[in-house]
């Protein structure tokens, strides 16, 4: 396989609401932003990769009606559907499209408009005779496994406001952030309001109208275009087993997220994460989930996610800033989710993330996560 | 420049699924009251819902094991919205009490209902019973809830 790298970003500015424009023509928006920071047109791109949640908004092939705003007439171009991992999976997908040697120049783009849709509805269309008739959405079954969480490792509600509290300031410095809040306080969100205990309001991610892209290219197009690509060190994608009632302890074991972690590092020489990675762009869809990754992704012991938050480590400034850009705590697209991760963290390696760079990154961090059924992992570095 | 515009659509639909033998008498079970699993050859994991091949190693099922509607909280929740049920359309409103019960005689966990919807009364560990509908249909909801026991 090819080394390839990521030579380009664009996202639409998130928000509740996008009434301004239809489905293809948010995909535009990141897909125009997307080439234009890469210096490429339209007629550069060899393929092309789209990420979305058909059922969220209710309608079939979205890949056809939005395609055309993704430059894929006349192009190799397909969907990736894989709840909050869609964006991730279908990155990678574009890595090896282009490693594979089959394309050099590849756009992938992820989008979700969920004011058009029902989320909750789509998220509860599960398997008809099992899940359906107990479905507590995604809301439910985050609370259930933070019981868990809390009650073994004993992570506190205010541990988590603390992650809440970082987001939604990192997000003040971000201009794409949907929900950012420069002066959030830990009081604020244990005030906010209680949606499924202990999850209040402000522990969740929102649900975003939104689209972003990257474009990856082959090695030898990625050194012609770009002055200092964020290359590709390894990616890796893990499925789990159907049902939440057969994955053992979730928040604290989260089998998918701990393979594919440690495959990747494996394959970029990671040994120590706190100390290697300069920054990492990880999905966390409720501040407590944020907390079992530091544990998961090895920066930290299990049982010291508390402390790491309580000491700072994670913020901007920090020894390892986590989510610079607000997470998904701040903007979630669902479909866009896990493409803003890698966005971001190119971003960071490309040196062109504006007021929420951190300063000489080289090595970056980026997960997905997908109703605990799934999960990504990939690592992206300054050097070939 | 033209006022904008929102197209709103509305629709009825139904769809029909097939559930496949194992289903199919696990189903028929519930009718009597009768919790079973399939239990894997090779890793022995008792699997609820019972499905026709073990999806770690590979093996076909066939070994049914009894499981008892009394079990332990593996971990719960109270929810405060609303919510949507996916078969009906029907919002079940807030305050409801949900858990990971893990039947005894069972290795994977139920995801389920509580009749308890006091976070003050709600710990990881408690035992729970299920508390069945009057008149049985073969479907998951025959277990209304799960009760907690002193």
């Amino acid at each position: 396989m090819r080394p390839v790298a990521i030579i380009g970003t664009g996202q639409t500015d998130h928000a509740r609401r996008r009434d301004d424009v239809s489905q293809p023509e948010l995909v535009r928006e990141a897909a125009s932003r997307a080439l234009t920071d890469a210096g490429l047109r339209p007629a550069d791109l060899d393929a092309v990769v789209i990420a979305n949640m058909e059922l969220f908004e209710g309608r079939a092939m979205p890949e056809l009606w939005v395609g055309e705003g993704a430059f894929a007439n006349g192009k190799p171009c397909m969907k990736v559907a894989t709840g909050g991992t869609s964006g991730t999976s279908s990155c990678i997908a574009g890595f090896h499209q282009a490693a594979s040697g089959l394309f050099d120049v590849v756009l992938v783009v992820g989008f979700e408009k969920h004011s058009e849709g029902h989320t909750q509805t789509g998220m509860a269309l599960t398997d008809p005779f099992w899940d359906r008739a107990v479905a507590s959405g995604a809301l439910g079954n985050f609370a259930l496994s933070i019981s868990q969480y809390m009650a073994e490792r004993g992570v506190t509600e205010e541990q988590a406001a603390r992650v809440a509290v970082k987001s939604r300031r990192n997000a003040a410095r971000n201009p794409h952030a949907h929900l950012k809040d420069a002066d959030a306080t830990v009081d604020d969100v244990l005030n906010s309001k209680l949606l499924a205990h202990p999850v209040r309001l402000m522990d969740m991610c929102p649900q975003s109208d939104g689209a972003a892209a990257i474009v990856v290219a082959s090695a030898d197009r990625a050194r012609e275009l770009c002055p200092r690509p964020a290359w590709v060190k390894a990616a890796a994608t893990r499925h789990e087993q159907p049902y939440i009632g057969d994955i053992e302890r979730r928040l604290l074991t989260m089998r998918t997220l701990k393979d594919a972690s440690r495959s990747v590092y494996a394959a970029a020489g990671i040994t120590e994460p706190l100390q290697q990675f300069d920054v990492a762009e990880i999905y966390e869809p409720v501040t407590y989930a944020e907390l079992a990754w530091y544990e998961i992704l090895g920066f930290c012991p299990e049982g010291e996610a508390g402390r790491l938050i309580e000491d700072g480590v994670t913020e901007m400034g920090g020894e390892l800033p986590v989510n610079p850009s607000g997470g998904v705590l701040s903007a979630n697209p669902v479909g866009a989710t896990g493409v803003i991760r890698m966005a971001e963290a190119a971003s960071q390696i490309l040196g062109r993330a504006g007021a929420h760079q951190v300063e000489g990154a080289e090595t970056a961090l980026v997960t997905g996560y997908g109703v605990y059924a799934w999960a990504d992992a990939a690592i992206l570095g300054s050097a070939a | 420049m033209s006022e904008r515009i929102s197209v709103a659509i509305e629709m009825a639909q139904g769809w029909r699924y097939s559930s496949g033998d194992a289903m199919a008498r696990f189903s028929e079970g519930l009718r009597r009251k009768r919790i079973e699993a399939l239990q894997c050859g090779g890793c022995r994991r008792r699997y609820l819902p019972p499905r026709p091949v073990c999806g770690n190693c590979h093996l076909p099922l066939s070994d049914w094991v009894p499981v008892s509607d009394k079990g332990t909280l593996e971990a719960w929740t109270v929810v405060f919205l609303p919510f949507l049920d996916a078969r009906t359309g029907e919002v079940r409103d807030g305050p409801y009490g949900m858990g990971l019960i893990r039947l005894d005689g069972s290795d994977a966990t139920l995801n389920h209902y509580l009749a308890e919807n006091d976070p003050a009364r709600l710990a990881v560990g408690m035992r729970v019973r299920a508390v069945w509908r009057e008149e049985l249909r073969g479907a998951m909801d025959d277990i209304l809830h799960f009760e907690i026991l002193p």
